[in-house]
């Protein structure tokens, strides 16, 4: 079958796994995802199951392989995706992949550390290198002398100054730039002036060890006299974690350490340069091992969480487990079964089970109907076996959309711009994008693409592209016969700014526009009064029908989970309210459309006045009646309509008590015989193979059983009813006038959307005066008109009409039929679900 | 070749239920092919020619068949698969929502009760442009 109409078949399976193949089911079952496994072990916690140290490995191996990854991001390379099938390892395999896991990170933790510190010391040479070459100048040695000189030449040696014979001693260090100020200021207050420092932006910047990032240094030079201001500043330096380094008088001495950093620093690079070569290659392999394992690692945690659930038979020495499997993927089950168990010389064995709870919902789509199930399911899903909305809202979302939405031109845009999406959709750049509200349409692009289809075809019919209507035939009404048999002259017309032109006068309406809205409509003032009463009707119509429909279905539902009685209890007391009524409604519109013609306008009767008198059977003595006996007819709809109240409220409360009260007193002479029992049992089976709801509320679904009839309670039965019955009653006229939102948000759009034609684009167009003025205009014209039609039109009011259509379908539509209190067929599977 | 005897059969139904509804639509008061009877010829002399009618007919018929077709026919031929239902329940629900939002339309213009207000602007040009 594979359609849609209603979720399939599920059954419970319980599988008996030897304990030797139980791993590698579970990892074939995992690759195919069919099942959805039961916890049996529900109410042991994680901690006391049987596979918790497996699963406990396998997270601290997901633990590794996380800071092996980042490691891998640190060094800027990627990881290339896995390629090729990558089944679930077999346990053994585990204790090797660890191995090699913990060999590479610690490995890597190790080039880390030595890559660390080698690049500490380099660092610690250029500065000492920067420090040491930079020309501070000479170092001073008097205190007369005004501030650090540029010359070359060094004072000291030929210094004859007063002080001369003070030995004259010097800091010299590298600091942060921004902590020079404050250092230089300290040192100033500090040594009273018995110091003369020299602070020098280094030249070229020095990679910082730790982040990577090029920095600029200080180095300075502080010349000194005296032991106690050298101990000061160097506290003060020490305070401030500068790099101090010794400082030799000498120029060639300077110049020979120098030399020496130069080497060191050299052979330091050369270390440096193999340490990180290993280290690539060390990133090599972690890229290769790491994607593949991964999935496997990933792969065989869920195994292990999955047998977790399974329940231990101490006896047979094997795992059970209970899952659920749709009845037509059985045959593929017991094949994988057989080709996991069959290595280990031993077999799986999988046999149905009975159950009572209501299985787990599931309707296969594909990447077409995926998104219409989604929004159906977004309001709840489906019962088990119940009848499913969402074939038929392939077709009536984007249907009642369209009636909200309809214009040719604002149809077109949304259906290109779907179809662009839809025609690129393998493309992986675009299947990878990570923008959240992108994902969202991306998702919804076939939505999109029959939501513009429609839309368009709702266009025509509106006559509506970009509000401006369009004469594909020529228009019903001739003005030209109008005037002429009036005597418009020119002068008439100039002294009348408006005139209506008169259907009664034979001429002047020549016939119903073919295909749509007659055009002369847009040209009118009063065109909303047309437009107004057209639409509202419409949205009745649609209204009606749609909810019939959805009564309709209804009958699927009861004829399937075999309550028969429901049909004439519910259904037909239903359907007669429904028509008898509102299909009147629909009847009395449709009539006067017929009947009702130009020559009798002034006498019309009112339909809403003639509906309102029939619910309260009054009579308007200057309404007509539309046609011969309408009183009687409209009596009698409403009597019937009345009593089919009562059978709503009572009919099916009734019949389940009289049922149960049958078996009661059936069973009570018999005396719980077996036979009866079997009677029973044998009935209730033959009536539905998988549920059979026992009594009116549709949440409880179970077969019934002896013990089960201790359940109906008469009062929550009545009760029950009692709701639904309002909730439909009520509902009916609520929900009729709720599709009247189709003629609100119709009329919304057609006059934003003219709104935005005559203040925007119209000023544009008439600027005819000069050719080169309107040409020029038009460009930004263009271009807000275009920007606002996007942003107003096509945005808020599509998600506006959306919206409306998707309630339409979720309250007035399925309560109808539709109670969703199902939940979803949830598979074990591998694969990683991102969309 | 079952598939075509039940196509053909199907178009003789609808061939014969065309039949019936055209006889059903002439039996209905309809402005129908009323012709542009020639006025009298007013004080201004002014030669216009006829505006062409719209028939009523023609296009129920064309589009009745059109989604009829769609709809009914449609479904003979959509090809054994897994998506054979859903094919087939899209085919029948264009075809009906389709099919009623254009009667709808149609009908509400069949016997208008007032005629659209012009601005005598519009009346000026729309005269000479639309004969």
């Amino acid at each position: 079958m594979g359609s849609m109409f209603r979720s399939e078949e599920v059954a419970l399976v319980q599988l008996l796994l030897p304990t030797a193949a139980a791993y590698t089911c579970v990892s074939q079952l995992g690759e195919l995802g069919l099942v959805e496994f039961r916890d049996l072990n529900a109410s042991v916690s994680a901690f006391q199951r049987r596979f918790v140290v497996d699963v406990r490995r396998c997270e601290e191996l997901e633990k590794t392989f996380t800071f092996l990854k980042e490691e891998v991001q640190r060094a800027g390379l990627t990881l290339p995706p896995p390629e090729g099938a990558l089944p679930a390892p077999p346990p053994r395999e585990l204790l090797r992949i660890q191995e090699e896991t913990d060999r590479l990170a610690q490995e890597l933790r190790d080039v880390r550390g030595n890559q660390q510190a080698l690049r500490a010391q380099l660092h610690q040479l250029q500065l000492h290198s920067a420090v040491l070459d930079q020309s501070h100048g000479p170092p001073m040695a008097a205190a007369h002398t005004e501030g650090p000189s540029s010359e070359r030449t060094p004072l000291l040696p030929t210094a004859r100054g007063p002080h001369a014979d003070l030995k004259v001693n010097f800091v010299a260090g590298a600091v942060e730039p921004y902590k020079a100020a404050a250092l230089e200021r300290l040192l100033w207050r500090a040594c009273r002036g018995f110091l003369i420092a020299s602070f020098r932006e280094t030249e070229g910047q020095l990679e910082d060890p730790v982040t990577g990032e090029p920095a600029t240094w200080m180095t300075f030079v502080i010349s000194y006299w005296g032991e106690q201001i050298g101990q000061k500043i160097r506290k003060i330096t020490d305070c401030f974690h500068c790099h101090v380094f010794p400082y030799l008088e000498q120029e060639e001495a300077r110049r020979g350490v120098l030399q020496q950093l130069q080497q060191q620093s050299q052979e330091l690079q050369e270390v440096l340069g193999e340490t990180e070569r290993f280290l690539s290659q060390v990133l090599g392999r972690v890229q290769q091992l790491l994607p593949p394992g991964q999935v496997q690692i990933r792969k065989m945690k869920a195994v292990y969480l999955a047998l977790n659930q399974c329940s231990v038979s101490t006896t047979h020495k094997c795992l059970i487990a209970e899952v659920w499997c749709a009845t037509r993927d059985l045959p593929t089950l017991q094949q994988a079964l057989q080709d996991g168990s069959s290595e280990e010389g031993v077999s799986a064995v999988a046999h149905r089970i009975p159950c009572r709870d209501m299985p787990p919902t599931l309707v296969r789509t594909n990447r077409f109907t995926a998104s219409f199930q989604g929004i159906v399911d977004a309001y709840g899903v489906g019962r088990y076996r119940e009848v499913n909305p969402a074939p038929y809202t392939i077709i009536t979302f984007p249907f009642l959309f369209a009636v909200m939405f309809g214009d040719v031109g604002h149809g077109l845009l949304m259906f290109l711009f779907a179809l662009a999406m839809v025609l690129t959709e393998n493309r992986p750049s675009v299947k990878a994008a990570q923008n959240e509200i992108w994902q969202t349409f991306f998702g919804g692009r076939y939505l999109l693409l029959l939501m513009g289809l429609f839309s368009v075809y709702t266009g025509f019919i509106y006559n509506e592209c970009f509000s401006r209507a369009t004469t594909i035939f020529p228009s019903g009404w001739s003005v030209a016969a109008m005037a002429n048999q009036s005597g418009w002259s020119d002068k008439y017309l100039s002294q009348h700014p408006m005139l209506t032109l008169n259907p009664n006068i034979t001429g002047v309406f020549l016939g119903p526009y073919p295909f749509g809205i007659d055009p002369i409509w847009s040209l009118a003032t009063n065109h909303l009064s047309f437009l107004n009463s057209f639409k509202m009707k419409m949205s009745v119509i649609l209204g009606v029908t749609h909810m019939a429909f959805g009564v309709f279905l209804g009958i699927f539902n009861h004829m399937h989970f075999g309550q028969a009685h429901r049909l004439l209890l519910e259904t037909l007391p239903e359907l007669i309210f429904l028509l008898g009524l509102f299909g009147y409604l629909v009847f009395l519109i449709v009539y006067k459309w017929l009947r009702e013609s130009a020559a009798s306008a002034s006498t019309a009767p009112s339909i809403l006045i003639h509906f309102i008198n029939m619910f309260l059977f009054a009579q308007s003595p200057t309404n007509q009646p539309l046609f011969h006996g309408q009183e009687v007819v409209q009596y009698v709809l409403v009597v019937l309509a009345l009593a089919t109240v009562p059978i709503l409220l009572l009919g099916t409360p009734l019949y389940l008590l009289r049922q149960h009260r049958r078996r009661n007193t059936q069973r009570r002479p018999a005396g719980r015989e077996d036979k009866d029992s079997d009677k029973l049992l044998a009935s209730s089976d033959a009536s539905s193979t998988s549920v059979n709801s026992w009594n009116a509320d549709e949440e409880k679904a179970g077969i019934p059983g002896d013990e089960e009839e201790a359940e109906f309670v008469p009062s929550e039965v009545f009760m029950h009813q009692a709701i639904h019955t309002i909730e439909f009653c009520l509902g009916c006229i609520s929900n009729t006038a709720s599709y009247l939102r189709l003629w609100a948000l119709s009329l919304a759009h057609a006059q934003l959307s003219e709104v935005l034609w005559a203040m925007v684009m119209r000023i544009g167009l008439g600027m005819g005066r000069e050719m080169g003025m309107a040409a020029v205009v038009l460009v930004p014209v263009f271009a807000a008109f275009a920007v606002l039609t996007v942003a107003i039109l096509l945005v808020m009011e599509g998600l506006s009409a959306f919206l409306h259509a998707l309630r339409l379908h979720w309250v007035e539509f399925q309560n109808k039929f539709y109670s969703g209190t199902g939940y979803k067929l949830s598979p074990f599977t591998f694969t990683v679900d991102n969309e | 070749m079952n598939q075509r005897r039940f196509a053909w059969s199907r178009a003789c139904a609808t061939g014969i239920t065309l039949r019936m509804l055209t006889a059903l639509l002439q039996d209905v008061h309809l402005l129908g092919e009323s012709a542009v009877r020639p006025s009298n010829p007013p004080e201004q002399s002014i030669a216009h020619p006829v505006m062409t009618a719209h028939s009523f007919a023609l296009p129920v018929i064309i589009f009745t068949t059109f989604w009829g077709l769609i709809g009914i026919a449609g479904p003979w031929f959509v090809p054994k698969g897994p998506n054979r239902g859903v094919i087939i329940t899209m085919l029948v629900a264009t075809a009906v929502c389709c099919y009623l939002f254009w009667l709808i339309a149609i009908l509400a213009q069949l016997n208008p009760l007032f005629g659209p207000q012009l601005k005598n602007e519009t009346i000026w040009y729309v005269r000479f442009l639309w004969e």
